[in-house]
């Protein structure tokens, strides 16, 4: 009986011990293959990485933002008016450029999302200085579920299960999209060139869009090209021939540019006029943020618009709805449907 | 001895032209030579007259002219300033274009903003050497530094707007450019090149035996009895013009203006009734080659400051080497 009672009160201690020193806390193994100890809760929370922010966002969390950089936006003004109800403190919020070590610390955060492609230095420094920093590394769907992921298991039970709706919701997007052109002949696959914000530049093999391209069941003609945007000329052009060209959601490049130029004149995609810019609403779409889901909905819609069965605009609405909080107006959703 | 190596130089005016025709009928889209000489003449399918007539002959024209503008003003240049280290961005032009075109690629502006922005920018760079040179005199040395000065000053706000420049759309398109490449070469942005090329190197040509004065001193020239300030300003006019239009239109572009006026003196000699000819052959056939090569050799474009750099660098210490021999300093 006494043995029992002493059993029992070492077990309530080693307990008390155990929880007071990792109870609260939770390792995380980042896409860099750092091990980050996040203290929960996590209250505050910084962004440097401006497609990441999204993913807090989507993750339920955007309202424990403190800072955060927007892909695409440099100021306040670039924003649209949809951006502005998403996010009504944007002006506060948003930040451009490098992210400053002392500046973030300043914030008093309890976690720093960052991108591990350029701030490996910055993640460094702000871990010796005891701020817990996440760096993504996101080129590909697949890194972005993970970069989703491992950010909702930093904040806990509630994140971690809408990033899981999140996922759930993509891999049901693009099994329909692949349902629905299962009988579409290899032959039959739209050759997709995705320009970007000249009409040369060009989105490599290597490049999220390109995979985009691929899960809309289109394929890329510059498939073979590596690394980020390539310049290339009009003759690669008329040589690939592409039969849609998809113009990136940023940059000054429009159809009309292209649809009216003579020296387009022969290619396909411009004979057949098949040239469309992708719209946008928050952030690019051909990015990998959260609404690339809809970006490859939009791609497959595009390509096939006899094919995709699953409705655009009810798909839109509900994942703006759902992950991002925002009811869409009926202009929003003409937009995105091009209507 | 060089009377002779005179003589030799008259193939270049066969060489060029069959460059300038080969360029035409080469590219990365398979044209049956016949097929491509067939569209010249306006004949053959359409997507292959489009192809010969609307995106190589503007390019490959813009090619030949950039090439000769720089070389020439290069070689002009070298004379007037009295320095063999001295290239056709000498006065700041280059920095000054590439601060133009940076911020109208970070305004989104057209191609042709670009164009003018860059030619502007260029002209502002040099009228602030030019400013210099009217306060502090203007001997060769001052313009030289007050060049590298101005340089340096665009060169910095060049880096400020890279920094604000968005890192998905303008950053990628202001580096691109920096690079020099003449993939947007088109009719319809040709026309600012085409006409000052076209007045510009028949002055340069037409006043070619005269250069030689620019080179003596002022007194020298004087004794001589050549108005030498009055043709002085007119060819550092000129060039500018030439050297700013050639930037604004293939992004920058080095060496040309430094190695080919080597080559062509170490071919013909010093003097300038020669030397212009040759090295405005000598400049529109390398750039015709290197740029056949840039939207040849790989699908997406080489950029053709780095082929002109990879091409150069070698080439002028071939040169230098040679230089360093004939005066017994170098093994």
């Amino acid at each position: 009986m006494r043995a029992h009672r002493w059993i029992v009160s070492a077990l309530v201690v080693a307990c008390g011990v155990w929880w007071w020193t990792f109870g609260d806390t939770v390792e995380v193994v980042d896409q860099a293959g750092e091990t980050v100890r996040v203290e929960r809760p996590v209250e505050r929370v910084a962004s440097v990485y401006g497609i990441g922010t999204y993913y807090l966002y989507a993750l339920g969390v955007g309202d424990r933002l403190v800072a955060g950089w927007y892909v695409g936006l440099k100021s306040l003004s670039q924003a649209s008016e949809t951006m502005l109800r998403f996010e009504p403190e944007l002006e506060e919020l948003m930040n451009y450029g490098d992210p400053n070590v002392e500046e973030i610390l300043a914030l008093d955060v309890d976690l720093v999302l960052a991108d591990g492609s350029q701030h490996a230095a910055f993640a460094e420094q702000m871990s010796d200085l005891g701020v817990p920093t996440i760096q993504c590394l996101v080129e590909s769907l697949d890194e972005m579920r993970e970069a989703i992921r491992l950010t909702g298991e930093a904040f806990g039970d509630d994140a971690s299960e809408r990033g899981e709706a999140l996922t759930a919701d993509l891999d049901r997007v693009l099994e329909r999209i692949r349902d629905d052109l299962a009988d579409l002949p290899e032959a039959d696959r739209a050759r997709v060139l995705f320009v970007g914000t000249s009409s040369l530049q060009i989105a490599s093999g290597d490049m999220y869009q390109t995979e985009l391209i691929d899960l809309a069941g289109g394929q890329s003609v510059a498939g073979d090209l590596i690394g980020s945007w390539n310049e290339v000329n009009l003759e690669q052009i008329l040589l690939w021939n592409p039969d849609v060209i998809v113009i990136a959601p940023y940059g000054p490049v429009q159809p009309s540019d292209l649809l009216d130029s003579p020296d387009w004149a022969a290619v396909a995609a411009v004979r057949d006029g098949r040239v469309v810019r992708m719209p946008r609403l928050i952030a690019p779409m051909d990015t990998p943020v959260p609404e690339s889901l809809l970006g490859v909905l939009w791609l497959a819609d595009a390509l096939y618009p006899d094919l995709v069965s699953l409705d655009l605009r009810g798909e839109a609405a509900a994942f703006y709805a759902d992950y991002y909080g925002l009811d869409l107006t009926d202009a929003e959703l003409d937009l995105l449907a091009g209507e | 001895m060089t009377e002779k190596r005179g003589r030799t130089a008259w193939a270049l005016a066969v060489i060029v032209p069959a460059l300038f025709l080969g360029a035409l009928l080469i590219g990365r889209y398979g044209v049956h030579v016949g097929e491509a000489l067939c569209a010249l003449f306006g004949g053959a399918d359409e997507i292959v007259r489009a192809l010969v007539l609307r995106v190589r002959l503007p390019r490959v024209l813009a090619a030949a002219c950039v090439g000769a503008n720089l070389a020439v003003t290069g070689a002009t240049f070298q004379g007037i300033f009295r320095n063999p280290l001295v290239d056709s961005r000498i006065l700041g032009v280059s920095a000054g274009a590439a601060f133009g075109a940076a911020l109208a690629l970070l305004l989104s502006a057209g191609p042709l903003g670009l164009q003018a922005s860059a030619f502007a920018f260029a002209l502002v760079a040099v009228g602030l050497v030019v400013l210099i040179g009217l306060r502090f005199g203007s001997a060769p040395l001052i313009l030289v530094v007050g060049g590298i000065l101005v340089s340096a000053f665009f060169t910095a706000l060049l880096g400020l707007v890279k920094y604000v420049a968005d890192p998905l759309s303008s950053l990628p398109a202001i580096t691109y450019w920096l690079l020099g490449g003449l993939s947007d070469a088109r009719w319809e942005t040709m026309v600012p090149l085409l006409a000052i090329t076209g007045v510009g190197l028949p002055f340069f040509v037409a006043v070619r035996w005269r250069l030689n004065v620019l080179t003596l001193s002022d007194s020298e020239a004087a004794a001589l009895g050549v108005p030498v300030r009055g043709l002085r300003v007119a060819v550092l006019g000129v060039g500018t013009l030439l050297v700013a239009v050639s930037v604004a239109v293939g992004g920058i572009i080095g060496w040309i203006g430094l190695v080919v006026p080597h080559v062509a003196r170490a071919w013909v000699g010093p003097d300038h009734g020669k030397l212009i000819p040759v090295s405005f052959a000598l400049g529109a056939g390398t750039l015709l080659v290197l740029d056949t090569i840039a939207r040849t050799a790989l699908p997406s474009e080489i950029p053709l400051g780095v082929l002109t750099g990879l091409f150069g660098v070698p080439a002028f210490l071939l040169l230098f080497l040679r230089f360093l021999r004939t005066r017994g300093e170098a093994r």
